[in-house]
């Protein structure tokens, strides 16, 4: 089960490094994840079903996700709309573009050979979907890791930290946020290539509930693995995708059936927004108490709920900048 | 850098309609250090932020070292302006280290270059850089600046704007949010670069002292009109006395 898991979050873990790009990196929301998703899946299933390879069927899978982050990009930057309604409209427009590259709702594959079938057919399925989903996680991680270590990496941080601050270093803020969202979206394409691979077919509805769990697995990611380096974040990342994907395993296993895996989805989002809050209230408390003691205050004497005037910080909420 | 028959409108057309700036032409020479006082909602900031790019001008010319850059964005300009900001939240980014803001703020084009941006010899420049400060940051290179307290924040911000050599320095009340201790020592430092630097600076002000204290000019602004403009020995013999009654005028 737990091998099962680590395959399918190898899968994953290139739409939650998207999300975690476009969330935590440009400091943006961003809806498109639900279209571009599926778009990936459309566009890699379609380009195998007319005899192109599955390397470059998924290559243009993550192609196509790119051109979706510039679509959201330009209505975000040139436009001038919110974050949020950019990417809803996005994702919007791409389920008819999705229905018309796949010209139906659910298109399978026939004896296309997928990424998985260059590797040695003696292999177990499960050792196929890990090698394949680690190599792309990957490249895709290195290629990040050396981004950010790019003056163009550095102008993006910035970007998402402080735009006013950013312009007046010099920095074009919306040319960053338009490279935020493609590069994002690519990643999350290249998620969707391969899990309909895996599943051996693209349909429509795949999108439904992806925003929602690269949400929750960057979080996941986050409570496991937290350090401000590139690598260990984006590890974190990749740790979140799979951590995500056992729980879910597991919430299966207690015999949840497969429609409620959404709702189990959106449940499991709350907990790991909650929980932070919850454990960081906690230590807020037991270091106050000891500092108390330490001073020689009765801690009886203080506000018990002093909650009220110290407010953990958030998951979702951003650090004071 | 000049400024040309500038004209700024808020709300045009509206019962909220205020003429901000009104035909407002400035000629700053080489060297020069300006201070602007003003009232509240006299078109101080407006000013500013329209030389900076932040706000579009609705009629009038700006050239900076020979450029026109009336319709450029704020990007554009920041290859010869810099700008330290009233918040010293706003002139740094919290969530990046203290020597990758310092990074950011050296050279101001090029962000889209895929070079590495950590240099070899970086390090050891900008401790050097920040030791002059006399701060401790030197020692927190890599501590993230949200951490740090509003002066120390103010006078990376300081440090950062001078880092590139800018034709024009743009410093927006940039010590009002400091405690008189910490701005008088930011207020220090800003003269210290500033006269070592020979940089072109316009300073808004809302204390009259350090505005007739620094700086080899002063420029009044009211009510969208610059009222007075004054260099050399003329600034030299005003008083607060005078600069009080002009205000009351």
């Amino acid at each position: 089960m737990l091998v099962t898991s680590i395959g399918q979050g190898l899968l994953w873990a290139p739409l939650v490094i998207g999300v975690f790009i476009t969330f935590r990196i440009l400091d943006i929301p961003d809806l498109t994840t639900e279209g571009s998703f599926p778009l990936g899946a459309a566009v890699t299933i379609s380009a195998m079903l007319q005899g192109r390879s599955a390397l470059v069927a998924s290559l243009l899978g993550f192609l196509a996700g790119c051109v979706a982050g510039w679509l959201t990009g330009m209505l975000d930057t040139k436009l001038k709309m919110p974050s949020l309604l950019a990417g809803i409209l996005t994702m919007t427009g791409l389920y008819s573009v999705n229905m018309h590259i796949m010209g139906k709702a659910n298109i399978p594959l026939m004896d296309q050979t997928v990424l998985t079938g260059y590797l040695p057919a003696g292999w177990s399925v499960n050792l196929q979907t890990i090698v394949v989903g680690a190599g792309v996680t990957l490249i895709v991680v290195l290629g990040l890791i050396w981004l950010f270590q790019t003056r163009l990496g550095l102008s993006l941080m910035a970007t998402g930290n402080n735009r006013a601050m950013s312009a007046a270093n010099g920095i074009y803020t919306d040319r960053m946020v338009i490279i935020g969202y493609m590069v994002s979206n690519g990643c999350i394409a290249l998620s969707g290539a391969l899990i309909a691979q895996s599943n051996g077919y693209a349909d429509i509805g795949m999108g439904i509930g992806t925003i929602v769990i690269g949400l929750a697995s960057v979080l996941v990611g986050e409570i496991f693995l937290h350090g401000r380096r590139m690598w260990v974040r984006l590890t974190g990342m990749v740790l979140g995708a799979i951590i995500y994907r056992y729980l879910l395993t597991l919430a299966m296993g207690l015999g949840f059936p497969v429609d409620d895996l959404k709702i189990l989805s959106a449940i499991i989002l709350v907990i790991v927004i909650c929980l932070p809050l919850l454990q960081n209230k906690y230590r807020t408390r037991q270091q106050l108490r000891r500092y108390l003691n330490q001073i020689g205050v009765d801690e009886h004497a203080t506000n018990r709920r002093f909650d009220r005037t110290t407010s953990p910080e958030g998951l979702l909420s951003r650090d004071d900048k | 850098m000049t400024v040309q028959h500038l004209q700024k409108v808020f709300f045009p057309g509206t019962i909220n309609e205020r003429h901000v700036l009104k035909d407002v032409s400035l000629a700053v020479a080489p060297g020069d250090f300006i201070s602007v006082i003003g009232n509240n909602g006299a078109g101080k900031s407006t000013l500013l932020n329209t030389i900076a790019g932040t706000l579009p001008t609705d009629a009038g010319e700006l050239t900076l070292a020979g450029h026109r850059v009336t319709h450029r964005p704020v990007a554009y300009r920041a290859r010869w302006v810099s700008r330290v900001f009233q918040d010293p939240k706003l002139g740094t980014a919290g969530d990046l280290s203290v020597a990758q803001n310092l990074t950011l703020a050296e050279r101001h084009t090029g962000s889209l270059s895929l070079r590495r941006y950590q240099r070899a010899d970086q390090t050891a420049r900008y401790r050097e850089l920040l030791a002059t400060l006399e701060m401790g940051l030197e020692d927190r290179l890599d501590a993230q600046v949200k951490y740090l307290s509003g002066g120390q924040r103010q006078a990376l911000s300081l440090l950062m704007a001078t880092l590139s050599h800018p034709q024009l320095l743009l410093l927006d009340e940039h010590t009002a949010a400091l405690d008189p201790q910490t701005s008088a020592k930011v207020m220090g430092l800003t003269e210290k670069i500033v006269t070592t630097q020979h940089l072109t600076t316009l300073m808004i002000t809302h204390k009259l002292s350090d505005a007739l204290r620094y700086g080899n000019r002063l420029v009044m602004v009211q009510d969208g009109q610059i009222k007075l403009d004054v260099r050399g020995r003329e600034k030299q013999a005003l008083r607060q006395e005078d600069l009080m009654s002009l205000f009351m005028a």
